[in-house]
Parts: structure tokens; C-alpha cells; sequence
């Protein structure tokens, strides 16, 4: 690769490296998984980058991103049986019925442990639609690009995600 | 309109995703009901509380500078070994400065005068190098491409290490001239730092660990001599974080030279 087109690439993805490492380290749930994510991804996006043809900085952050979930995905199935792998099922994760976990009632002591801890209960397909939208921002449309679903699947995941963390976060209060 | 339909078109006016035309029916809406106030009041609560006390993490500063050493090595594929292009210098002098300079030279006595000599000429030679195009000959983070690459040009082999698992990778390796003799010069980043390491062979003076010999012009020195070598270590970095690299590098000496040992990494 040329250096100006490795340079070009580091300006346009090496600015999202926290958001890169926020979706991994919350996917994963798992610091040390997540770097070798991130690390796995960027990887990735430098031998892609010559088909990206995006533009500006928000382009580049969501292309970066669908990069680092995918990873996670085939990281998730190679390595950590458990942990993306599960098969989601649209219908069956919408119950909204909270599921009770007495390891989880030990982590009521604070709000803030509640709605970590059920944000890390959530399914991938939810907890990462969660992270895109309330902490990086993204749009439906970008969101939709990111995890490859349409938009009105994407409206409906964060929807259903609320509702179970909005469930959990009142369970939290009436615990204090 | 159903309660379903009702919180999907809930989330995206929370979200700003709503056409306007029906951002203002849902608003009209909400004005007359209740029960979709209080809804909508919870939705925006919770994503205050989710902002609030679900954080938006910071890449830690191994992984920032494992992403940086991996792009450049993993770029420069093609190239390994080449004198590194200015566009590639110039992004090294600005991201770093942590060069290693291990420089050792059996004609140097290490007096005291001697020794502040040769730390003015490592000085100078690792400010050299932080100008465009001087820093690395040899581009590559890995130990087994800097190694060989020193082959033909030094009358040893020196020792090179990978510290990328603990924050300091290898960025490359040059040639460089101190108290008399050509020394290997090897290049480590720490973050926006740059360490450079000089060594070469040892025959006087006696054995110690890492000590501070000298600050100046705002860069650390640190000098060191193992059995073969003698070590030199400046960068702008920390004394303290400096100290901690100069112990990886003696520590993946000695259980180098250790006769019995089976070579692991530090």
C-alpha cells in the first residue's frame, strides 16, 4: 500500500477507535476478547479499504463499525461458544417478560449495577442496537447498515430493548 | 393507532427519526393522553440513565498503539525492509517518540567524562532521528524482520524484542553512529512517544541494571551494560514508564542468555 493511502485510511478510521472499542468491549463483554477484536477488525478494514468508497467521517465511523461487528460474530463463534452464538429468534427474545436471575438480584444494590448488568443480559441483536443508538449516536439508517437488517427491524429491537431495560431499571429502584 | 404501533413510533420521536408531519400528530397525541405521556416521559428517562451510567468507553493506549503498529507493519508488507518512504517518516516522527539506542562500544571506558560525552552523542542521535526521514532504515514490528535486517551491516547480532504485549511495540530498527563505532539503533513507541534504544557490545565496565544517567532538553536517558552489551535508552517518555521499558528489555536479555532457558518472551 502506498503511504498516502495508508495515511488517507488512518485519518479516516483510526478517529473511531473508541466507538470501535466500545461496540467490541460490549459485545464481547470481555476486555481482553475486545481488543483482539478491534485490533482483528482494523485489519480487515485496511485490506477492504480500497472498495470503500465513502466519504466523510460518518461514513467511515459505520463502515468501521459493521467491520468490528462482524468480527465479533465470527470471533463469538469460533471462540466463545456461548457468547454470540445463541440463535436469535425475533419472536421468541421479544418477550418482555423480565427473566429473574438470583446472581443478578445481588447487583441491585445500585441502579447503575441494574442497568449494566441488563443491558449485558440483553441478546447481541438488542445490546448492540443499544450501544450504536444511545452511546455513538448512529441513525436507524446507519444502525440498519451497521447490523445489516432494514430499518423497521431496527425499530423494533431497540424498542423491545428498552422496554426490558426500562423493566430492569424500575426493578432497581424499587430494590433501593 | 395500537399500543405496539403506538412505542415504535414512540422510540423514533425520542430518536429524532420521525417525519415531522407525524412527530407533530404523535405530539398532539401525547398532549391528550396520559398514558402515552407517561410512556414517553419513561423513554426519555431511560435514555438519560443510559447515557449517564452506561459509558461510552476509551480504547485503552496498548491497544491504540497495537492498531498503529499493526496497520504500519501490516501496509508495509510488500515493502519490509526498504528505507521507509518520507510520507511513512513523517507519520512515525508525529506519532512517536520511543527509540531505544543501544550503543556499545568496547573502546569506551565508562568514565565519568566519557560517559557524559556519550550521553550528548545518544542525545543527539535520538533527536536525529525525529526528524523526517531518519528514524527507522528497517520498518517492521516484528522482532524476526529487524533482526536479520542488521545481517552485513553490524559486527553483531543484536538481541530485538517485541514488547507490543505490554504497551511498547517494536517499530523498526536502524543504523546509527555513537562513541566511535556503527551500534544498532532500535526504534519502540509508548503512545505518542518514541523510545529509541542503542546497543552494542560490551566489553568493559561493570554489569548493572538500568540507571538514569542524564535529562536534558526534555528527553530521559538511561544507561545500562548486561554482559555483552552496553544499553542506552532515551525517549521523551515518563522517567518512570522509561524504567519500566529499560527493565522489559534487560529482563528479555537475561532470560535470553540464560543458558537453560527456553527463550520465552517477556
Amino acid at each position: 500500500m502506498e503511504p498516502s493511502e495508508l495515511e488517507r485510511f488512518e485519518a479516516m478510521v483510526l478517529p473511531h477507535l473508541d466507538a470501535a472499542y466500545t461496540l467490541a468491549r460490549y459485545l464481547t463483554r470481555n476486555d481482553h476478547d475486545a481488543q483482539d477484536i478491534v485490533q482483528d477488525a482494523y485489519l480487515r478494514a485496511l485490506k477492504y479499504f480500497s472498495g470503500f468508497r465513502g466519504g466523510d467521517g460518518g461514513e467511515g465511523r459505520a463502515w468501521l463499525l459493521a467491520i468490528v461487528r462482524n468480527t465479533a460474530h465470527t470471533w463469538g463463534r469460533r471462540h466463545r461458544a456461548d457468547a454470540l452464538t445463541t440463535e436469535f429468534d425475533e419472536e421468541q427474545h421479544s418477550d418482555v417478560v423480565a427473566e429473574y436471575h438470583p446472581a443478578a438480584a445481588l447487583e441491585r444494590d445500585s441502579a447503575r449495577e441494574t442497568l449494566h448488568g441488563a443491558l449485558d443480559r440483553l441478546p447481541p441483536e438488542f445490546r448492540e442496537v443499544i450501544v450504536l443508538r444511545e452511546l455513538e449516536g448512529l441513525s436507524y439508517k446507519e444502525i440498519g447498515d451497521v447490523t445489516g437488517v432494514p430499518i423497521g427491524t431496527v425499530m423494533s429491537r431497540l424498542s423491545r430493548a428498552r422496554l426490558r431495560l426500562q423493566e430492569a431499571l424500575c426493578a432497581g429502584k424499587k430494590g433501593e | 393507532m395500537t399500543h405496539r404501533e403506538l412505542e415504535l413510533q414512540l422510540d423514533a420521536y425520542v430518536d429524532g427519526e420521525l417525519e415531522p408531519e407525524d412527530a407533530s400528530d404523535l405530539e398532539a397525541h401525547l398532549k391528550a393522553c396520559d398514558d402515552c405521556a407517561r410512556l414517553h416521559e419513561a423513554r426519555v428517562t431511560l435514555s438519560a440513565a443510559i447515557r449517564e451510567q452506561v459509558p461510552a468507553l476509551r480504547a485503552p493506549d496498548a491497544l491504540r498503539s497495537r492498531v498503529r503498529a499493526t496497520l504500519r507493519n501490516a501496509a508495509g508488507t510488500r515493502s519490509v525492509g526498504r528505507v521507509v518512504s518520507p510520507g511513512a517518516a513523517r507519520w512515525l516522527a508525529l506519532a512517536a517518540s520511543l527509540a531505544v539506542v543501544a550503543v556499545g562500544s568496547w573502546r569506551l571506558g565508562l568514565s565519568r567524562a566519557g560517559e557524559d560525552a556519550l550521553a550528548g552523542q545518544v542525545l543527539a542521535s535520538h533527536v536525529r532521528s525525529l526528524m523526517p526521514g531518519h528514524l527507522t532504515d528497517v520498518v517492521s514490528s516484528d522482532q524476526h524482520t529487524v533482526k536479520p535486517w542488521f545481517n552485513g551491516k553490524l559486527d553483531f547480532s543484536p538481541p530485538v524484542y517485541d514488547f507490543a504485549g505490554r504497551g511498547f511495540p517494536l517499530t523498526g530498527g536502524r543504523l546509527d553512529y555513537v562513541g566511535g563505532r556503527p551500534v544498532a539503533a532500535l526504534v519502540y513507541g509508548r503512545r505518542q512517544h518514541l523510545i529509541n534504544v542503542f546497543l552494542w557490545p560490551a566489553t568493559r565496565g561493570s554489569v548493572g541494571g538500568p540507571r538514569p544517567v542524564a535529562t536534558r532538553q526534555g528527553y530521559h536517558l538511561l544507561q545500562w551494560t548486561t554482559p555483552e552489551y552496553a544499553y542506552w535508552v532515551v525517549s521523551d517518555l515518563g522517567m518512570a514508564e522509561l524504567h519500566d521499558f529499560a527493565q522489559l528489555v534487560q529482563q528479555a536479555d537475561s532470560a535470553a542468555t540464560r543458558p537453560a532457558a527456553a527463550r520465552p518472551l517477556p
